[in-house]
């Protein structure tokens, strides 16, 4: 039987913390063994929702994009181009370059502001999403 | 030799010289703190001999290893020259004794300074919430906390020389300067970054106010970052961030949440309605909430930025302290809050 790399990390941080980490007499050292610990916990977090986090972030960016393409129609090229790359990853990641050309170009107040109350929501979902891993 | 037999030496030899010292030096009560993360932090006792019997000053010791956080906007030779400056105002500070940028001579590019009485609970440690707790019932300490931040806006900063840490222009370019200060060091960490960040950053850039009153302003006045003395304080500390701006940069450092855990005490010491009070009688400026709010938004830039940066360290191999690793989720946190600072 082998376990999945998620347990195994997991059940090393808590071997780690519980066992290792109080055996050490150095200040420093111990510190470093419970870091240690709450790393590989992280990691294996990540590891085990990993794959869910992205299939939902996914699907938020798809329907934002279509959104986003209704309203975002009289708005300079540069806009445009920013969408449509950030459109072709489909990773909450690519909005950064769409959100500074937003507020770069700021003319249309009202639709900056429409767009980003749009993209919100998604970063809202994806900061949850990554703050399961992060707690 | 261990790292405090290396000190010894090094000081007890470097402290004979500056000094003019015929007779030995030795160096006692060597004690390091502040492991890690900053500079690295020395204290000591220096002891030689003198006509009536011996002389015995403290002295504290921060060395730059080259590879600490804020490394970028935290020289040392910059702040020996504040503490100098601050040397004629009624600042509480720890006189500074040399600056040694030549790292063959200490080990490192180094600060020597005056070890002051006092103590610093941090405020991140139930131990250290229950000592504010309590000297705020006493109610000296509150008075005190706030009377040193009024003296540092009330520092002369022209009059004391400290126009070396530059002088914004006239309108927002105090509040620009710092969000271009920011974004650099987030684009040196060489984090991938987040929208929520770019979202936060366009926000703060449209938005940024006007300054029509300078002062010198510390940059993180909280507790933890002052030294503590029969309930007064006796040192500001972490003279990292100082610079000439908005006096409600650093108010506003004492509003926020950030700084206080379960009380509503500001900074875990002082009364919000105290602080309105005796603040504005001391220095003669209005608090101005709205500003407030805006410099709370820039500090959680300035979080995201500082666990970016401390993330960086880690990932592009020069500092290996997991401590380090592990601020690579303290961004998200940064990020949350960052969020929730701008309504959602």
């Amino acid at each position: 039987m082998s376990l999945p790399i998620g347990e195994q990390l997991q059940r090393i941080s808590a071997k780690l913390r519980a066992e290792i980490g109080p055996a050490v007499t150095d200040e420093y050292t111990r510190t470093q063994t419970f870091m240690a610990s709450v790393i590989l916990e992280r990691i294996s977090k990540q590891i085990v929702l990993g794959s869910d986090h992205l299939k939902v972030e996914q699907q938020e960016v798809a329907m934002l994009h279509e959104q986003l393409a209704r309203i975002l129609v009289d708005v300079p090229d540069v806009i445009v181009h920013a969408r449509l790359a950030a459109e072709e990853s489909l990773e909450v990641a690519a909005l950064g370059a769409l959100i500074c050309e937003l507020y770069a170009w700021g003319a249309d107040e009202k639709l900056v502001e429409d767009a980003l109350s749009l993209i919100r929501p998604v970063l809202r979902a994806d900061i949850d999403r990554r703050m399961e891993i992060a707690r | 030799m261990s790292a405090a037999l290396e000190i010894e030496a090094m000081m007890a030899s470097y402290v004979r010289e500056r000094l003019e010292i015929d007779d030995i030096v030795t160096i006692e009560d060597v004690t390091r703190i502040a492991v890690g993360w900053s500079h690295e932090t020395w204290l000591f006792d220096a002891v030689w001999p003198s006509t009536e019997g011996e002389h015995r000053r403290g002295m504290c010791l921060r060395r730059d290893p080259g590879n600490a956080l804020l490394r970028q906007t935290s020289d040392l030779g910059e702040q020996f020259r504040v503490l100098r400056c601050l040397e004629s105002t009624d600042v509480p500070a720890p006189k500074a004794y040399w600056y040694e940028p030549d790292p063959d001579v200490l080990g490192a590019p180094a600060l020597v300074m005056e070890k002051v009485s006092g103590e610093c609970p941090s405020p991140w440690r139930k131990t250290g919430r229950e000592y504010y707790s309590a000297a705020a019932d006493r109610g000296v300490l509150p008075l005190s906390f706030t009377d040193a931040l009024a003296a540092i806006h009330n520092v002369d900063w022209r009059e004391a020389g400290l126009d070396f840490l530059g002088v914004p222009d006239a309108g927002n370019s105090f509040a620009r300067s710092e969000i271009t200060k920011w974004r650099g060091l987030i684009d040196e960490s060489g984090h991938s970054g987040h929208p929520v960040l770019d979202d936060l950053t366009g926000w703060l850039e449209a938005h940024a106010p006007s300054t029509d009153r300078l002062t010198l302003v510390h940059g993180a006045y909280r507790t933890g970052n002052v030294l503590i003395s029969h309930d007064q304080v006796s040192a500001v500390l972490d003279w990292e961030l100082q610079v000439i701006g908005d006096p409600m940069y650093d108010v506003a450092y004492m509003l926020t949440e950030l700084n206080r855990e379960g009380t509503n005490l500001l900074s875990n010491v002082v009364p919000r309605e105290l602080f309105y009070e005796r603040y504005q009688s001391m220095t003669g400026i209005e608090i101005d909430d709205e500003i407030c709010r805006y410099y709370q938004l820039l500090y959680a830039m300035r979080s995201a930025a500082f666990w970016m940066s401390a993330a960086g360290l880690y990932a592009d191999g020069s500092n290996t302290d997991l401590r380090l690793a592990r601020t690579e989720w303290s961004v998200t946190v940064a990020l949350d809050r960052a969020a929730q600072e701008l309504g959602y």
